[in-house]
C-alpha cells in the first residue's frame, strides 16, 4: 500500500510538472495582456513600465523558471488584474463553488439512485419507462437553458426563489458558507438542482443498467435460492456491485462539477471559481488562469486517487499493491 | 364598510403623528445591479469604468466630473492655474473621513502621489504630466506639472482622495474594508468580489446626506441574470439592459427603460497607409496594384453606403445615436462645420465608379465580438450593405483578447473601432486614434489605419498645451473637422446608456455611463 501510495504521488507530481510546462506555454501563446490591461490612454514608456511589472519582458523560458521558483513556495503569482496572490483569489471563491458543487451531487445520488433501483428492479413497469424517459430529458436539455426556465418559472413568475447571487452567508471553519442560513439556502436551491438535472439522469441510467447487469448473475440466483430477504439481496448484494463503476462517475463527475460549472455560475451569478476563470481567460490574466488549471489538475489527481481507494473498500478483489 | 373607515383613519392619524420618528428610522434600500464587475476596490489600482464608477461611492476627488464632463468643485472649491505649470486648489474646510479623521492637504498630496507611483500604473495616463504635489497651507495644494497640461483637471477628477494613512496599504486593504474609507457619499459595510458591495449611508456626507439608507452594488455580468433580477423586483435599477428584454420592461407598469447617449463613440477604422492591403482585392479574386481605401472618394462612398439610421433603429435596438463626429453638441470640440454625410447608395455607387471601381472590390471586414454593444451584429449589417454598392464584404469577428492586439497593430483592412471619449473633449481621441503613430511621443497607439495627417498633428500639439479656454476651443472644433472631412475614420453611431428600473425611482445617464447611487431619485 504505502509502496504504491508513492509511486503514485511521484506520477502525480509529473503530471503536474508536464502540465505547468503546457498551460504555461498555452496562456502565452494567446494574446498580449498588457493591451487589455492598460488604459487605452497610456503611452508608450507607460506600456513598457506595465509589462516590466507583470515580468512579461523577459524571454519565456526566464518567466516559467521565476513561476517554478514561486511554485516550490506555493506561490502562483499576483493576478495581473486584481493585484493579488492569484491562488488567495481562488481560495476565496472555492467555499462558494464547493458548496453548489456537493448539493448538486447530493440531489443527484438522493434523486438518481433509488430511482435508478427502481428502474432497474422493475424495468417492465409504466413508472420504470417514464422515469427513463424523463431522464432523457435531463440528458438533453442544454443547462443554460434549464437554469433561464428555472428562473423564469421560480424567480420571475411564481417568486418563490431568488433569480441569483449567493444570499446571506454565515462563517463556518473560516470560510463563508450559504447553505447555513435560511436565506442562502434559497438562493442555492435553483442553482444546485440546474447543475444536478444532468448528474441525475446520469446516476439514474448508471445505476438501471447495473441493476439489470447484476440481476442475472448467478450469486444473485444463489442468494434467492438460499432464500434471503428481498431486501438484503437489493441493498446488498445488488446495490454494492453496481457501486464500483458509479463511484467511478460520482468522483470524476465531482471534479467537473467543481471545475466546469461556469455556465450555471454565470447564469445564477453565483461568485465561484468558474465565473472568475471565465473572466480571467478574458482578460488574459495569466497567473489566475495557470494556477487554477494546476489546482484543477491537483483536484483530479486527488480524486483519482480517492477513487482507487474506494475501490479497495468496495471491492476486496482489488487491492492497489496488487501486481497490476 | 365602517369597519374599514375607521381603520384607514387610524392609519392616517398614525401616520401623520409617526412620520418624524420614522422618517429618521427608516430603512430605504437601493439596489444597482452593474453590468461589469469591479476587480478591487482600490482606487488607484486599476483605471477601468467598473473601478471607478465603484470607487465613486466611497471616495471623493478634487473635482467632481459630472455627467457631461464637466468639472464642478467637490473636495477642491475652486482652483487656478497660478502659472502654465503649477496649479492651486483650494481644499473644503471642515470634511471629515468616515472614520471620523479631518481631510487636509495631507492627504491629497498621499493620493495623488500614489495613485502616480503605483506599479500596476493604472492611472499613469492622468498622472504622466504631475511632477510634485505640494501644501501651501493645511487647505491649499499645489500641483506642479512638467509641460502645460490642459487635461490636468480632468485627470485629477478622475483620483480619489483616500486618508494619508492608507497610503502604503496593499490592495488587500482595500477589498477587507480597512482602508475602504473615504469622505463620500457612502460607508463600506461589505465586500463580496464578484457578487457585491453594501454600503450604508454617511450621514456627515458635505454635500447632504444621500436619500438612500442602504445600497447595494450587486455585479452581474450577465444579462439573462440582470435582467432577471429586475423582473423579480429584486433590484432597483440595472445597467445595460439587455435589448432582448427591452418590450418586457416596457410593457409593464412598474418598470421603464431609462435612455440616454454616452460618450463611447464607435467608428469603423480603415487602412489608409499600405500601398497594397492586406485583406482588399479586386472584384475578380485578384490582387490590386493599389489600395482603394487611400481614396477619400471611395471611403465617402463606403460611408453612404451604410444606413446608419437603420443599424441604430433596428440592429441595436436604440442602444445607439448617429454620430458624425468624434463628440455630440454640447461637448468640447464638436464642430457644426462637419458636414454630416447621408445614406445614398445610388450616388456611392457613382462615387465608386469614379474612382476607378465601378466593378467594385473584395474585401474583409473584422471586428470584435462581445465588447460594443451589438459590435458582431454591426459588422454584419455593414458587410451586407457594403455588398450593396459592389463591394463584396466578407465579415469575420474575433473575441476581444486576441482582436485588441491586431486592430491597434494595423493588421486589418477595414476594422471596427472605438473610443470612450473619457475626458468629454475631442484631443483624447485624436491623440489616440488618428494622430500619426510615435511612440516617443505617445501618440497614434490606437490609430490601426495609419493615418498621418500633417496638420492634425500640428493643431493638436498646439491644443495639448493651450491652457485657456478660449484659445483652446476653436482648435477643438478644428481636430473635428480635419478628421471627419476627410473621413479619416468613418463614424458609426454613438453608443446609448440604456438602463431598466422600477418605475419609483428617477436616474439621469451619465456619458461615461457610472450608475450612481447618489444622483438615483425617488420619483416621487
Amino acid at each position: 500500500m504505502a509502496v504504491s501510495l508513492i509511486r503514485r504521488l511521484i506520477q502525480a507530481i509529473f503530471v503536474i510538472l508536464a502540465m505547468t510546462v503546457i498551460v504555461f506555454v498555452g496562456v502565452n501563446v494567446i494574446g498580449n495582456p498588457v493591451d487589455i490591461l492598460i488604459n487605452p490612454d497610456a503611452n508608450q514608456a507607460e506600456r513598457l513600465r506595465v509589462i516590466a511589472h507583470y515580468g512579461l519582458d523577459q524571454p519565456l523560458w526566464k518567466q516559467y523558471m521565476l513561476f517554478l521558483q514561486g511554485l516550490v513556495h506555493g506561490d502562483f503569482g499576483n493576478s495581473f488584474v486584481y493585484g493579488r496572490p492569484a491562488l488567495s483569489l481562488i481560495l476565496e471563491r472555492l467555499p462558494a463553488t464547493l458548496e453548489l458543487a456537493i448539493s448538486a451531487l447530493l440531489i443527484a445520488i438522493v434523486i438518481g439512485l433509488p430511482l435508478g433501483l427502481y428502474a432497474g428492479l422493475y424495468p417492465n413497469r409504466i413508472s420504470s419507462r417514464l422515469i427513463m424517459s424523463g431522464s432523457i430529458l435531463g440528458f438533453s436539455l442544454p443547462t443554460f437553458w434549464v437554469g433561464l426556465m428555472l428562473i423564469m418559472v421560480f424567480a420571475v413568475e411564481l417568486r418563490w426563489l431568488p433569480t441569483n447571487g449567493r444570499g446571506a452567508t454565515a462563517e463556518f471553519l473560516g470560510a463563508q458558507w450559504s447553505f447555513l442560513t435560511r436565506n442562502g439556502l434559497s438562493h442555492l436551491l435553483l442553482p444546485a438542482f440546474n447543475l444536478a438535472l444532468f448528474k441525475t439522469s446520469l446516476i439514474l441510467r448508471l445505476t438501471r443498467a447495473g441493476v439489470q447487469e447484476v440481476l442475472p448473475q448467478d450469486y444473485i440466483k444463489f442468494a434467492r435460492a438460499k432464500g434471503l430477504s428481498e431486501r438484503r439481496i437489493v441493498f446488498v448484494h445488488v446495490l454494492k456491485n453496481l457501486m464500483i463503476p458509479l463511484v467511478t462517475i460520482i468522483g470524476l463527475e465531482f471534479g467537473s462539477l467543481i471545475a466546469f460549472s461556469v455556465v450555471t455560475e454565470s447564469i445564477f451569478a453565483w461568485p465561484g471559481m468558474g465565473k472568475l476563470i471565465i473572466d480571467s481567460i478574458n482578460l488574459l490574466d495569466r497567473p489566475v488562469i495557470v494556477a487554477y488549471l494546476m489546482m484543477m489538475v491537483i483536484l483530479f489527481v486527488g480524486l483519482n486517487f480517492i477513487i482507487d481507494v474506494c475501490y479497495t473498500l468496495l471491492d476486496p478483489r482489488v487491492r492497489l499493491d496488487a501486481k497490476a | 364598510m365602517t369597519n374599514t373607515i375607521v381603520k384607514s383613519a387610524a392609519m392616517a392619524l398614525l401616520a401623520t403623528v409617526a412620520i418624524p420618528a420614522v422618517s429618521l428610522a427608516q430603512s430605504v434600500p437601493l439596489i444597482i445591479g452593474m453590468s461589469t464587475t469591479p476587480t478591487t476596490l482600490d482606487p488607484h489600482e486599476d483605471s477601468s469604468a467598473p473601478n471607478n464608477a465603484t470607487s465613486r461611492h466611497i471616495w471623493d476627488s478634487l473635482i467632481d466630473l459630472t455627467g457631461t464632463s464637466a468639472n464642478e468643485p467637490e473636495l477642491a472649491t475652486e482652483w487656478k492655474a497660478v502659472d502654465p505649470t503649477h496649479w492651486e486648489f483650494k481644499l473644503r474646510e471642515g470634511v471629515k473621513f468616515h472614520d471620523g479623521s479631518t481631510f487636509d492637504a495631507q492627504d491629497v498630496i498621499a493620493s495623488l502621489l500614489r495613485a502616480r507611483d503605483k506599479p500596476s500604473q493604472g492611472f499613469a495616463s492622468y498622472t504622466r504630466n504631475i511632477v510634485n504635489v505640494t501644501a501651501k497651507d493645511p487647505l491649499t495644494v499645489v500641483v506642479e506639472t512638467s509641460v502645460p497640461d490642459p487635461l490636468l483637471l480632468n485627470s485629477v477628477s478622475r483620483i480619489r482622495i483616500i486618508s494619508a494613512d492608507c497610503a502604503e496599504a496593499p490592495v488587500q486593504d482595500f477589498d477587507n474594508g480597512k482602508c475602504a474609507i473615504g469622505t463620500g457619499a457612502y460607508v463600506f459595510s461589505s465586500f463580496s468580489p464578484g457578487d457585491r458591495l453594501v454600503l450604508k449611508r454617511n450621514e456627515d456626507y458635505f454635500a447632504g446626506a444621500s436619500h438612500w439608507s442602504d445600497v447595494t452594488l450587486r455585479f452581474l455580468p450577465d444579462d439573462g441574470a440582470r435582467l432577471a433580477s429586475l423582473l423579480s423586483n429584486e433590484i432597483d435599477i440595472i445597467e445595460a439592459l439587455p435589448a432582448d428584454g427591452m418590450a418586457r420592461v416596457e410593457e409593464s407598469s412598474d418598470l421603464q427603460v431609462i435612455n440616454g447617449q454616452s460618450s463611447r463613440f464607435v467608428y469603423i477604422g480603415m487602412d489608409v497607409s499600405k500601398d497594397v492591403s492586406p485583406f482588399v482585392k479586386a472584384s475578380d479574386g485578384s490582387a490590386l496594384d493599389r489600395n482603394p481605401l487611400k481614396d477619400e472618394r471611395v471611403r465617402r462612398a463606403i460611408l453612404m453606403a451604410i444606413n446608419r439610421p437603420a443599424i441604430v433603429e433596428r440592429v441595436m435596438q436604440k442602444n445607439g445615436t448617429v454620430a458624425d463626429q468624434f463628440v455630440a453638441k454640447g461637448y468640447m470640440g464638436h464642430s457644426d462645420a462637419v458636414e454630416p454625410v447621408g445614406y445614398d447608395p445610388a450616388a456611392a455607387k457613382a462615387l465608386l465608379a469614379e474612382a476607378g471601381y465601378p466593378e467594385g472590390f473584395r474585401l474583409t471586414l473584422h471586428g470584435p465580438s462581445g465588447r460594443y454593444v451589438k459590435d458582431s451584429e454591426v459588422v454584419q449589417a455593414v458587410g451586407q450593405m457594403l455588398a450593396r454598392i459592389g463591394i463584396q464584404t466578407q465579415v469575420e469577428v474575433q473575441p476581444w483578447s486576441m482582436y485588441s492586439d491586431a486592430y491597434a497593430n494595423g493588421d486589418f483592412s477595414m476594422f471596427l473601432g472605438s473610443w470612450g471619449v473619457n475626458t468629454g473633449e475631442t484631443t483624447n481621441p485624436t491623440v489616440a486614434l488618428v494622430a500619426t503613430r510615435d511612440e516617443e511621443k505617445g501618440t497614434g497607439r490606437y490609430n490601426g489605419g495609419g493615418i498621418s495627417d500633417a496638420k492634425i498633428d500640428e493643431v493638436l500639439a498646439k491644443a495639448s498645451s493651450t491652457l485657456d479656454e478660449a484659445e483652446r476651443l476653436p482648435l477643438l472644433e478644428e481636430l473635428s473637422k480635419l478628421t471627419f472631412d476627410k473621413l479619416w475614420l468613418l463614424p458609426m453611431h454613438y453608443e446609448n446608456v440604456v438602463l431598466g428600473a422600477k418605475a419609483s425611482v428617477r436616474y439621469t445617464p451619465r456619458g461615461d455611463k457610472y450608475t450612481l447611487a447618489y444622483f438615483v431619485e425617488p420619483a416621487q
